[in-house]
């Protein structure tokens, strides 16, 4: 099932392909009808922000403009994701686990992941460390937290270490192989202006190839001094793609008002979280916070109804009865409808080494 | 806002000149010798294009450790060749190594990895290997290294961590294998790490150099590249010299006296060649008496002659040597004619000898070597005067703020001759500016050299153009790309130009301007084409020229703007009104037969759609039919039937979703141009007026409203035609057309409506995004220095060179391939193999080598000439000679061995012999100057002009400032390189269309290079694409069944969206 769920998705890119720009001038009556898949990553905790586990397909309300919307997905934290099927006989839509091909157990650990090998369950991580000039005096320390991190994911996700400054080094693609990973932290090399939102804008181009929960982990402490794309592109993007963003910095970044409003603003739009400890020694609660976010997500998906909007689509999730006031929600509130060369992507998925082995 | 703490600027400055490196392969042991690292392994370590050599009798020093982590931090590319490290050791020492007489941070990290290489070579003793049995013996070893164990032995939670954050940066930037030595610890299996130093050439010898240890603090060779910046810049310099001319100047004058010339050696050194103990100066023998008189010494006392040419004013005269040496071929001759050669020096060292000619960190007057390189010649041996010599006269003494300027124009009132004009403008050269009366002149130049005899330049039309060059120069360069526009064509420009700038509101000025240039942009893409044939350029130029003659109001501006297409639509697809898909399909190029050519054909139409898309732009379909509508209604008809839908989609753009207020916009981004136009757009609301009742002035003013956007859309068609490979900002940032700034008023204090475009608001995040300021005119460079960035480099420690960059994206993005035949085609092939064929066959032939050297003399620097020579006369193998020649040297070296020699050609070879055949079959298709017009790339600062051509000339040194594209200019392999694996492969030509662009994208994220004029990085970068490309790792043909399946879609589902998926 997953594979013709995959299908669908493929199938609806390929639409886009047929030539020139409708327009009113040509056809008036317009009528936009969605083939793609809407997911979902949504947090819920209490009010003390203790995750909420255990609830249902029906304990969600989703809506689009308002628009009310049917979930055909479900997937709570790292269990298998289910499809949603109408049952006649308890007269409401019930969970059908999908299954696939490709789980965690049959795909080789040390395999590069790439989007045509999706991963079914386990969030895909992507890690992005800064390793501009700004970093120069916290680089070895920020590059012990990030495998710090990196270890501590072990078993949970599917990780990805790229690095930048002026420009983009995709270190190590999505892979299971922690070892690699870490290889390719130790291999970076400092340096160089910073530029944060044009390489995270690339970054959420290449997590968008992926299917499932996936989030992009940035290690920075800010100033952005080389960028072309504005933060408010990105954050779309990554909203419209459902890549929740989690900046990862140090109290130095806090005295850069800008860095700060951006990484608070921007993570907390696609439903991420932004961390500032005492210093990059300093990070274990962060890391546990996300570790913790990925292992509890709820992954909702909809096919959206039809809708004229062509521009920002608000989303409203809602929980139902009592649950409403008694829990919180954090998600993305919307997204953009994207055409294709909007996330296309020139990565090539191949692995390279990062260090010279011994004998 | 609070300065955070930073890297000092000199360490990433070295950063940013390694472009893309190769990693070594996990598991694959460090090797001390480096040329087994490289990875083009069938080709042998060399010394190329701008090259090095390197003494063969040289002996060579140790560098400590393994030689990848020594570059590593020593900033130099991790493939080249042994005998370059010393070389770019002390170029990067000298040039990043010590501010204010203090070294630099980089230099103090490279001294400190240099200490702990040799504590680690003492631990890895005389096995020259790190063996860690386990945490029991670990501790000096991660001590070395600045890291400490945490967690428990032989167990998975065992981690290093940092403990001296100093040594623990040595460790990582240079490359220490931790994460092994980390398992290995978990593990409790024992760490081995060879860590061998390396022998790396040395040139001439070490005890030469250490003759300078003047301090005697160093211990040698390396230590003292690093202790002295003069002797690293020695070095440098020499390292750019053959190696008998470098043998010559250590016997006399010596590296001492040299020493303290080393500046002028290093900018203006490495054309001087020193042959059996004579100088060989620019125009032989017959030149000999006046070098001997300018520089005070004979070129028969080699040593002397060197010395007193680098020595003498300051260095300018060493300046203009290197010029002249530069020019290769007939161009040489004129130039070097005794007498005129005196008179052009004088001219040049008029302006005075300080500052020197070293004193930057640039080489100076980049102009005069354009200046002899581009000057034409008339059927008399004088120097071409475009207008003649009254005109320039004129123009000189028009006054300038400028003293040299004005001094001239003074001398000139005099002249007689167009000598004299030459002297000035060697003169002038001197000047830094790149809208002076040199650039105005070699401009203009460039206009009348495209002309027949009897259609030169006229003086008036000189004289206009000249006197406007500062503000309107740039637009100059259609002009000489299209040589069909009369004198009558170009006077119109500047008067419709003149009379926009005359617009009092600026709003209404923007928009004509935007709408104005972006019609002439289409014009110049459909001409280039060949889709508006040549006989019609002319008029259809003035009629999309002409409607913009008089704008008083933005509906006026609009029905200009639209009269001004219908004539570019006319005179391209023979009716006005053609939608906004047939503009696209005409620009994505013309019709094709093939199959493939109609798939590439319609991929690249489509990707022009999708710019459009992207920047949510308006389509000119609706914007005419609202017009067209509101016409009617204000003549008294009802709205047509869909007003309102088309109405609403002026409404469709919206801006991103904020994440800064306004007040932290103002604080935080203060200066950048605001989104005014972009917002002023959202606001536009037609739905009231349509449904009305509107009076016939309301309606007009609705029509008005719709020139923003018109300007908008016409922008957008010419930033989708020149979108580089792999853009981001085009597809991403939705404001970026919008947000074209004509005039530049918000963040200057002068207009820069005409002048070329520069990228503003980079770097700052509060801003809204990077946007285009100035003119359309240099479009094509412009997008591909904003995009260039976004080419991820595929290794650590690379970066993407801007200096060279956006050159190699425009030379891919601007030649189009549609009217290539297969036999054009197969040529390129055969050009670049006869011309193979010709170097390996002189191995054998000592007349023949002697003519292929002396061709290639014009195209190579001596030090390249003698390498190459030393190879055929040593009978090296096919793999040996040919790594040291690029497509540009093979393919000039078979034209011009045809030019001159002709019918002996097929005697090299069958490829040669093939070739005969195939001009003989097509001699227009095959000609080397049609191949030159075809597969040759633009050199809009060099030649002026957009028009691609092959210009056969020696890569130009690095300049500073505009002139820093001269080097990416004169670069011409590329596209001949890639028209051969097309052809190897069997593809239709219009495969190129795509094949080109994807290929430079990838081929500059492979680049790797240490100095700014690194070719053989971009060589190396070249052909392992090629070899990608070979290897099937890039698609040629575009998913020609995807498109049919797309369009048999039939279900009714409209959207064509991916947004929210996944």
């Amino acid at each position: 099932m997953k594979k013709s769920l995959l299908s669908i998705l493929l199938l609806s890119s390929l639409l886009v392909l047929g030539r020139g720009r409708r327009t009113a001038a040509q056809d008036d009556a317009r009528i936009m009808v969605n083939v793609v898949l809407v997911q979902l990553n949504v947090a819920v905790t209490d009010r003390k922000g203790n995750y909420i586990s255990g609830l249902k397909p029906e304990d969600f309300v989703i809506t689009e403009d308002k628009i009310p919307e049917k979930l055909a997905t479900f997937e709570e934290g790292n269990e298998p994701s289910s499809r949603l099927v109408w049952s006649a006989s308890e007269n409401k839509m019930v969970p059908q686990p999908i299954a696939s091909e490709s789980t965690p157990e049959t795909v080789k650990a040390d395999a590069p992941v790439s989007p045509s090998n999706p991963t079914p369950t386990g969030a895909n991580v992507f890690i992005l460390f800064d390793t501009s000039n700004y970093m120069y005096r916290g680089f070895v320390f920020a590059q012990d937290a990030i495998a710090d991190f990196v270890r501590s994911l072990e078993g949970v996700s599917r990780v990805a270490f790229y690095s930048y400054s002026r420009d983009l080094s995709r270190g190590v693609p999505l892979t299971a192989e922690r070892s690699t990973v870490l290889r390719g932290v130790r291999s970076t090399v400092a340096g160089d202006d910073a530029a944060l939102y044009n390489c995270l804008l690339l970054t959420v181009k290449d997590a968008a190839q992926f299917t499932g929960r996936k989030a992009i982990v940035v290690f920075s402490n800010g100033p952005d001094n080389a960028s072309l794309v504005p933060p408010e592109d990105v954050a779309e993007l990554a909203q419209s793609t459902g890549t929740i963003i989690y900046m990862i910095s140090t109290r130095d970044a806090q005295a850069e008002p800008i860095s700060t409003a951006v990484f608070e603003r921007m993570s907390k739009a696609t439903g991420g979280k932004a961390y500032f400890s005492r210093s990059w020694k300093d990070e274990t609660d962060a890391f546990s916070s996300i570790r913790e976010d990925l292992a509890h997500l709820y992954s909702l998906s909809y096919y959206p109804q039809p809708n004229p909007n062509r521009g920002w689509r608000a989303i409203s999730v809602k929980l139902t009865g009592e649950n409403a006031q008694k829990y919180r929600i954090r998600t993305r509130d919307g997204y953009r409808v994207l055409k294709p060369a909007q996330i296309a992507t020139t990565a090539n998925p191949a692995a390279s080494s990062t260090e010279p082995s011994t004998k | 806002m609070k300065s955070f703490p930073r890297r000092p600027a000199f360490l990433s400055t070295v950063l940013l000149l390694l472009l893309a490196c190769s990693r070594i392969a996990e598991g694959q042991n460090v090797s001390p010798n480096i040329s087994q690292t490289s990875s083009s392994q069938r080709r042998p370590s060399r010394t190329t294009p701008g090259g090095k050599s390197i003494s063969r009798a040289a002996d060579g020093v140790v560098i400590p450790g393994p030689l990848r982590s020594f570059l590593r931090m020593a900033g130099i590319s991790q493939k080249i060749a042994p005998e370059d490290v010393l070389p770019l050791l002390a170029r990067n020492v000298f040039m990043q190594g010590y501010s204010h007489d203090h070294p630099t941070e980089f230099l103090l990290l490279l001294d400190r990895y240099v200490q702990q290489a040799r504590e680690l070579q003492i631990l890895a003793g005389t096995g020259e290997e790190i063996r860690v049995e386990g945490c029991s013996d670990v501790g000096t070893l991660i001590k070395i290294l600045g890291y400490r164990i945490v967690g428990n032995c032989q167990t998975k939670n065992l981690t290093l961590a940092t403990s001296d954050p100093d040594r623990a940066f040595l460790t990582i930037d240079s490359g220490f294998p931790l994460m092994t030595l980390e398992e290995s610890l978990q593990k409790g299996a024992p760490f081995l790490y060879a860590f061998p130093s390396t022998r790396v050439p040395v040139l001439l010898h070490e005890s030469d150099w250490m003759a300078l240890n003047r301090k005697h603090t160093a211990t040698g060779l390396v230590d003292l590249l690093l202790r002295d910046t003069g002797v690293a810049r020695l070095y440098w310099a020499m390292s750019h010299s053959d190696d008998e001319t470098n043998l010559a100047l250590a016997r006399s004058p010596g590296l001492w006296k040299l020493s303290t010339l080393a500046p002028v050696l290093d900018f203006y050194g490495g054309q001087i060649s020193i042959r059996s103990g004579r100088v060989l100066v620019p125009g032989g023998r017959r030149a000999e008496p006046v070098w001997k008189e300018m520089v005070g010494a004979s070129p028969d006392d080699a040593g002397e002659f060197v010395l007193h040419l680098l020595a003498k004013d300051n260095g300018w005269l060493a300046a203009y040597y290197d010029a002249l040496s530069r020019v290769g071929g007939p161009q040489q001759e004129p130039l070097t004619e005794p007498e005129r050669m005196k008179r052009v020096y004088e001219a040049f060292r008029s302006p005075a000898i300080e500052p020197a000619a070293t004193a930057s960190v640039f080489r100076k007057a980049p102009g005069l070597l354009v200046l002899l390189t581009r000057v034409d010649w008339d059927a008399d041996g004088q120097p071409h005067v475009p207008g003649g010599i009254a005109v320039w006269k004129d123009v000189l003494g028009q006054g300038s703020s400028s003293k040299l300027v004005k001094n001239w124009g003074k001398r000139a009132r005099g002249w007689d001759r167009s000598e004299q004009l030459l002297e000035a403008m060697a003169s002038l050269s001197r000047l830094e500016s790149d809208t002076g009366p040199l650039q105005a002149y070699l401009t203009l130049s460039a206009i009348d050299a495209k002309r027949p005899a009897a259609r030169k330049l006229s003086p008036e039309t000189v004289r206009l153009l000249a006197t406007n060059f500062a503000q309107y120069g740039s637009w100059y360069l259609v002009f000489s790309e299209f040589p069909e526009l009369t004198d009558e064509s170009l006077t119109r420009f500047l008067t419709v130009a003149d009379s926009i700038g005359g617009i009092s509101n600026l709003m209404l000025r923007g928009n004509a301007v935007g709408s104005f240039q972006a019609n002439i942009g289409l014009w110049q893409i459909l001409a280039r084409q060949g889709e508006i044939a040549a006989g019609e350029r002319n008029e259809s130029w003035l009629k999309t020229v002409g409607p913009f003659a008089k704008i008083d109001s933005p509906v006026q501006l609009f029905d200009a703007t639209r009269t001004s297409l219908g004539a570019v639509m006319l005179a391209s697809a023979g009716k006005p009104n053609a939608s906004e898909n047939e503009l696209i399909d005409r620009m994505a190029g013309p019709e094709q037969r093939s199959s493939e050519g109609q798939h590439v054909h319609e991929e690249i139409a489509d990707r022009m759609h999708n710019v459009l898309e992207d920047q949510r732009l308006v389509s000119l379909d609706t914007l005419f039919a609202l017009s067209d509508g509101l016409s009617a209604m204000a003549q008294g008809n009802s709205a047509p039937q869909n007003m309102l839908g088309l109405a609403g989609e002026l409404r469709e753009f919206e801006m991103p979703r904020p994440i800064f207020t306004s007040s932290e916009k103002i604080t935080w981004a203060p200066g950048v141009y605001s989104t005014h136009h972009a917002e002023l757009q959202i606001k536009t609301d037609l739905t009231k007026v349509i449904k009305g009742p509107g009076t016939k002035a309301q309606l007009e003013a609705a029509r008005g409203q719709l020139t923003p956007f018109l300007r908008d859309a016409l922008v957008g068609l010419n930033y989708a035609y020149y979108e580089p490979p792999g853009a981001q900002v085009l597809h991403n940032n939705s404001l970026f057309v919008r947000s074209h700034d004509f005039s530049g008023l918000s963040v200057t204090t002068s207009e820069r409506t005409w002048l070329t475009p520069e990228l503003m608001g980079v770097g700052t995040p509060a801003g809204g995004g990077a946007y285009l300021m100035g003119s359309l005119s240099d479009l094509p460079f412009a997008l591909a220095s904003t995009e260039q960035d976004f080419i991820a480099p595929e290794n650590v420690q690379a970066l993407i060179w801007k200096e060279l960059v956006p050159d190699l994206l425009v030379s891919a993005t601007v030649p189009r391939w549609w009217s290539v035949s297969r036999d054009e085609l197969h040529a390129v092939t055969l050009y670049l193999r006869s011309g193979e064929e010709l170097l390996m066959a002189s191995e054998n032939s000592p007349e023949l080598r002697g003519q292929v050297t002396q061709i290639l003399a014009d195209r190579m620097a001596p030090q390249r000439l003698e390498t190459l020579d030393r190879s055929l006369a040593n009978g090296e193998d096919a793999i040996a000679v040919l790594s040291q020649t690029m497509p540009a040297d093979t393919f000039f070296l078979a034209a011009a061995f045809r030019h001159r020699y002709p019918g002996r050609a097929g005697s090299a070879g069958p490829q040669s012999q093939q070739l005969d055949a195939l001009c003989a079959k097509s001699p227009e298709e095959t000609s080397a100057e049609r191949l030159a017009r075809d597969f040759g790339v633009p050199h809009p600062v060099l030649a002026r002009t957009y028009g691609p051509s092959l210009l056969y000339v020696k890569p130009f040194p690095s300049f500073g400032g505009a002139s820093s594209r001269l080097f990416g200019e004169s670069w011409e392999s590329s596209n001949l390189y890639w028209a051969r694996l097309a052809d190897e492969n069997g593809l239709d030509p219009a495969a190129l269309n795509r094949l080109v662009p994807e290929l430079t994208r990838r081929m500059t994220a492979k680049i790797f290079a240490t100095d700014l004029e690194d070719w053989p990085a971009l060589d190396r970068a070249m052909r392992e694409t090629g070899e990608d490309f070979r290897a099937g790792k890039v698609t040629p043909l575009p998913a020609a069944a995807s498109v049919t399946s797309a369009q048999g879609m039939s279900d009714g589902r409209q959207e064509n969206a991916l947004g929210g998926a996944r």
